[in-house]
């Protein structure tokens, strides 16, 4: 696996796009501080493109294969290994890295079976093992608070409503789903286009680094370390009191971004939220009056 | 790769060491809470109890093991059998699962190398992540009762739903006071935060967010008074009816593991963890401190559990309508009260002992709820309860 990375690094392929570098000039902010993205990190070449395009073409046989041949679909399956293996050259085999895959390999299968899950029951779980991979994914990035929030929300609360109400329903009546698409070609090609956007974003030379942070935003800015602050941040530094700028921690961060800089925000959220229980409490009450 | 776990090995097998602390004493503890609830209960209802096997009968947890563990397996033929065996896995796995930000131990803040008393030190959202895992636990029952593809187990499983996320609003709301005054939501540094006399600590200014915490852990561990998923009477048993053997047994395990995991937060968060009157200030490293100091800790637990376990046999079990209620209409409001009185306090900066004025809205409470009940036993029967029936045919599932 070394010596795939070591031969994809010298590739004379391996370069960044032209036009890339002029773009990243232009919309760059010169006021924003940032941290230098860690070094095991791979660099954009067009390599990459590689697992996108074998996935992309996997997808496509198994997709026709499904339906039509067992062929195709072993083809597509050996097509989205190769994928997987491309993929892996550009991943620092760390245990970090490794706990991350295979956060995202439940996450994918739970995907794949809430789409293809004849039962609805089963196709809920899947939902509910994709959410809670994803929670793992974000634990791993610290955004611990978000984390839990989507725990809470989503897989404790919303997806045990959608269980309530499924396993309520009659399951003796299985439709017989047809699972060929209407527009493959267009759903690759999408996925594709998507997936080589994202990759790009996060490992070109324009990508957001992991500590960037909005210079405009003096509020949450001054939690950061003194040589992170700007020099308006510095200044909301030493108005704050001690107590209130302790904040060695990303979910008080966060709590402090919330109510200072997006407060706003939040609060039209809050107001938002307000009014569809209002509107909920309305829907719920009985418009006809029962016979006494 | 031998390099690689060499270098991190050091911070490596604090948590594995934390790990098997508690992968090996959780099962122990739920067997011989079997026991001490089984005592506890001879005790009240004034009999012997278990006494045959063993010295005052103590291996009689032991018995009921190798009993449950050699029964034979039967698995119903019209079962969902993949998530009929999931199910109790899953309960067990979520409740254990809980466990990993909850201290056993005395924790110092800064978190010093070798072994701590808990598997994942420093977390910065510890109590959230806590209820966000145990909002986990109702997936077990839930697809217990579904998968056993019987209707009184399902009616079993959608009650402990319905209970489950209306129970998880006021455990919310009532530890916000807490992380508010502590300013985090980690539970070491909100024991750290009750340090100092023993008045700190926070069952002392927040009454009623102890009231609410504890009513709802209560009613999120499936016991009784809130046992509503399982009843013998309405469910024929309830989401575990087509369960048996060790099946379950991992279910009862994770509610006896749930039961311990509520005993900890309630010491942890109100009533000071690890601090006592002469034992109090910042953790120490010295073996003997340590371990006075989880004494004390598993003592409060002890403490709480014994309380559980009498509450069983001192209240009766609610009516479901009830049970709602007393989410929606009783804690929930309760709750947001003791929030608002917290951020006036805290905003405010006022002394926060002020706050345990508060606990006047309880006496006002049980007042009104004690008039309401003589009223309601009061009626001729005939009259039907006016004032519960229209409750019940909103609520009624």
């Amino acid at each position: 696996m070394n010596s795939l990375i070591t031969s994809m690094a010298m590739n004379p392929l391996a370069e960044s796009l032209p036009g890339f570098s002029f773009m990243a000039q232009a919309l760059s902010v010169p006021e924003t501080t940032s941290v230098a993205l860690p070094t095991d990190v791979a660099t954009w070449n067009l390599w990459m493109l590689a697992p996108i395009v074998f996935g992309a073409i996997g997808y496509m046989l198994i997709q026709h294969g499904v339906v039509k041949s067992k062929a195709a679909t072993g083809t597509g399956i050996v097509a989205i290994l190769a994928a997987v293996v491309f993929a892996f050259g550009f991943i620092p085999s760390t245990l970090e890295s490794w706990m991350l895959m295979n956060f995202c390999t439940v996450a994918t299968a739970g995907g794949v079976s809430f789409l293809v899950a004849r039962e609805p029951v089963y196709a809920a779980l899947g939902f509910a093992t994709a959410v809670l991979s994803t929670c793992g994914i974000l634990f791993m990035q610290s955004a611990l608070f978000v984390a839990a929030a989507t725990m809470i929300v989503y897989a404790g609360a919303t997806i045990i409503i959608f269980l309530f109400v499924l396993m309520f329903a009659q399951h003796t009546d299985l439709r017989t789903y047809d699972i060929q698409l209407t527009n493959p070609l267009l759903a690759a090609a999408i996925g594709a286009v998507l997936l080589t956007t994202i990759t790009m974003c996060v490992t070109g030379e324009m990508a957001f680094a992991s500590n960037q942070v909005d210079a405009t935003r003096p509020y949450s800015q001054s939690s950061l370390p003194p040589e992170l602050r700007s020099e308006k941040a510095e200044e909301f530094y030493q108005k704050t009191t001690p107590s209130a700028r302790l904040v060695p921690s990303t979910t008080a961060g966060l709590g402090r971004a919330l109510y200072t800089d997006y407060l706003i925000a939040v609060e039209l959220a809050g107001t938002v939220l307000l009014v569809a229980t209002i509107g909920a409490l309305a829907l719920a009450q009985r418009t006809t009056e029962e016979p006494a | 790769m031998f390099e690689y776990f060499k270098e991190i090995w050091p911070t490596l097998w604090p948590t594995l060491a934390a790990i098997g602390v508690i992968l090996a004493f959780v099962p122990f503890l739920g067997l011989y809470m079997t026991f001490v609830e089984r005592k506890l209960a001879a005790f009240v209802q004034d009999r012997l109890g278990p006494n045959r096997v063993g010295p005052f009968g103590l291996f009689h947890a032991i018995a009921d093991a190798i009993k449950l563990f050699l029964k034979e397996q039967t698995i119903p033929a019209h079962v969902y059998k993949l998530l009929y065996f999931i199910a109790p896995t899953f309960s067990l796995m979520t409740a254990m699962f809980a466990l990993v930000v909850m201290p056993f131990g005395p924790v110092p803040t800064e978190y010093i190398s070798g072994f701590r008393y808990i598997v994942a030190p420093g977390i910065d959202i510890g109590i959230l992540m806590m209820i966000a895992i145990s909002s986990l636990s109702a997936y077990g029952i839930i697809l217990g009762g579904w998968a056993s593809n019987n209707k009184y187990s399902l009616y079993g499983a959608i009650r402990s739903c319905a209970q489950f996320i209306s129970y998880e609003i006021p455990l919310g709301l009532s530890i916000i006071g807490i992380i508010a005054a502590a300013g985090s939501l980690n539970i070491e540094q909100i024991v750290a935060a009750q340090g100092g006399p023993f008045w700190n600590w926070n069952m002392f200014w927040q009454p009623v967010g102890l009231l609410v915490f504890f009513t709802s852990a209560l009613a999120e561990t499936n016991r009784l008074p809130f046992d509503l998923p399982e009843c013998e009477q309405e469910l024929v048993g309830g989401f575990h009816t087509e369960y048996g053997g060790i099946k379950f047994v991992l279910f009862f395990l994770a509610e006896y593991t749930h039961v311990i995991t509520v005993s900890f937060l309630t010491s942890l968060l109100f009533f000071g963890g690890w601090h006592f009157p002469g034992l109090t200030g910042p953790v120490d490293s010295s073996l003997g401190g340590m371990l006075l100091r989880t004494f004390v800790l598993v003592f409060k637990v002890a403490m709480v559990v014994s309380f559980i376990m009498l509450l069983r046999w001192a209240l009766p079990r609610f009516r479901f309508d009830q049970l709602m209620g007393l989410a929606w209409k009783g804690l929930i409001p309760l709750g947001l009260v003791n929030l608002l009185c917290v951020a006036v306090v805290l905003t405010l900066d006022l002394p926060k002992h002020l706050l345990a004025f508060t606990a006047i809205f309880i006496f006002i409470g049980s007042l009104i709820s004690a008039r309401q009940l003589q009223f309601t036993i009061n009626r001729p029967r005939s009259a039907g309860r006016p004032s519960m029936a229209h409750v019940t045919s909103e609520v009624t599932l």
